[in-house]
């Protein structure tokens, strides 16, 4: 990885104010979430004190709050995305990094890094939102941290793939496009699947919720990781081979 | 061809979207040397350019950087500053940011990236504008910006990429100066279609026409065995080659 390349990347992100307007807007919709799924909870409240085992509020608060977080992060992370390697193009910046001697891996892992963070920071935000409650109630702690894990695992992947699409992709908003349409072919894979009842077939191992899930429900398995550090590995190969090409095909 | 030059070209040909755009091309160069690469629009200086730089491999032939290949060492790559037609320019980076990003990237660290940013402010004319968004640059400064961004890491060769084109006669007088002086240090390729670039800054001429290089010698020599000026010579051979390639 090239520090240089993730530095000038995350500052030019931050330069912009697409970034800043995205994480505004989303946090703002995320916040507004996160109050109304309180509000519910504290409606429920008189109910749950006389169920036995009754659902805490990391159950019926973070856990939907989560969920949408992770729903935001498929269409917002091919926005953000979408300019790492046809922005560079389009502006004519690409030879600047191609000619200095990261070589094409350390092109795009320095973009992937500095992507990534962008969304980790996005995350810590959310989560802080339901970690606030610590003050008032009692958190499931190992769960709101593999969560964490979860979606920074999750974040990670849809990096990967949007930086794969700018690098096949001429124009940024077509790299959009495209990195969209991954990610919910992904998300949607199993659907079908699981309508019928069926969840231990390789269309479910491939689908990204059967890998996110256990993570909110607390559960690190290295079955998930693997999952999701095979996609990151592969979109992110994929993405330096097609640099390596544009050298060879022009 | 001299074996231990900086840069050497051994029959490097290169085709894209099917056409061949430069075609058995051989060519050397040392330190201490500007070479005008000096040819029509579309006559194969960018590509042949770009092959130097590392940015494109050429199908045939090997670009030797060193002795060694620059294809397949990208790191060498580090050891030459390449401006292309248009300045890499980052439009949200002031120019102190954006050259402080080329110093690292090219490998400076903390302290002598800072020196060098310096360094090349001061040299490229780039005081008044330092601070200023590389979106809100001139043709000028954004120029003298790319041309900062190529040699801010002391590089053994220059790449420039018609540096002086766009330029009004004041600032055009001013990047030529500047080749010349980098002239000294480094070697220098500058690529152009203006003749006026090749006499204030280089010694030598290579003159490509029709993706082959037609003519590679001091421009002296040039100018004094087909006895005129380099206008009337370069037209000569540009002309001759169409007539032959009509024949």
């Amino acid at each position: 990885m090239n520090r240089a390349i993730a530095r000038n990347e995350w500052r030019r992100l931050f330069a912009q104010p697409l970034a800043w307007a995205m994480l505004a807007a989303v946090l703002a919709v995320l916040a507004y979430f996160f109050l109304l799924t309180l509000q519910g909870f504290l409606g429920l409240m008189p109910k749950l004190a006389g169920m036995p085992s009754a659902p805490g509020v990391t159950d019926l608060v973070a856990l939907p709050l989560l969920r949408a977080v992770a729903s935001v992060l498929l269409i917002i992370v091919p926005l953000l995305g979408m300019r790492a390697i046809a922005g560079e193009r389009a502006s004519g910046t690409l030879p600047l990094l191609q000619t200095s001697g990261a070589g094409s891996a350390g092109i795009i892992l320095g973009k992937f890094v500095a992507l990534c963070g962008f969304f980790i920071v996005l995350i810590a935000l959310a989560l802080a939102m339901p970690a606030s409650l610590a003050i008032g109630t009692h958190l499931d702690w190992g769960r709101l941290f593999a969560s964490l894990l979860g979606l920074i695992l999750f974040a990670a992947a849809l990096s990967a793939i949007a930086i794969a699409a700018s690098a096949y992709c001429r124009q940024a908003v077509i790299a959009a496009g495209l990195a969209l349409a991954l990610n919910l072919v992904l998300w949607m894979l199993d659907a079908g699947a699981r309508y019928e009842g069926v969840s231990s077939n390789f269309i479910n191992y491939a689908a990204l919720p059967t890998h996110l899930e256990p993570f909110l429900h607390g559960i690190v398995a290295s079955v998930d990781i693997v999952y999701f550090a095979l996609i990151i590995a592969v979109a992110l190969i994929l993405a330096a081979r097609r640099l390596d090409a544009e050298r060879e095909h022009g | 061809m001299a074996g231990g030059a900086l840069l050497q070209l051994q029959n490097v040909s290169r085709r894209l979207g099917g056409r061949v755009i430069v075609q058995d091309m051989t060519l050397a160069l040392d330190r201490g040397c500007v070479l005008g690469l000096l040819g029509v629009n579309g006559a194969g200086k960018t590509t042949t350019l770009r092959m130097i730089a590392g940015v494109l491999a050429p199908n045939t032939g090997k670009v030797l950087f060193d002795g060694r290949e620059l294809h397949e060492e990208p790191a060498l790559s580090r050891r030459l500053g390449y401006l292309p037609e248009t300045p890499p320019l980052y439009a949200e980076l002031r120019v102190d940011e954006y050259l402080a990003f080329c110093a690292r990237v090219r490998g400076l660290r903390g302290k002598a990236a800072l020196t060098a940013v310096d360094g090349v402010v001061e040299r490229c004319g780039l005081a008044e504008v330092r601070r200023r968004l590389c979106g809100n640059l001139s043709k000028g400064f954004a120029q003298r910006t790319g041309i900062a961004q190529a040699i801010i890491h002391d590089p053994d060769l220059i790449v420039l990429d018609e540096p002086a084109s766009g330029l009004d006669p004041v600032q055009a007088v001013s990047i030529r100066k500047l080749v010349k002086e980098l002239g000294s240090e480094h070697a220098v390729i500058l690529s152009t279609h203006q003749l006026n670039d090749v006499t204030a800054c280089c010694a030598r001429v290579a003159i490509v026409h029709g993706g082959r290089l037609r003519y590679d010698g001091k421009l002296a020599d040039l100018t004094g065995a087909q006895g005129g000026d380099l206008e009337s010579v370069f037209l000569r051979i540009a002309s001759a080659d169409d007539a032959q390639a009509a024949a």
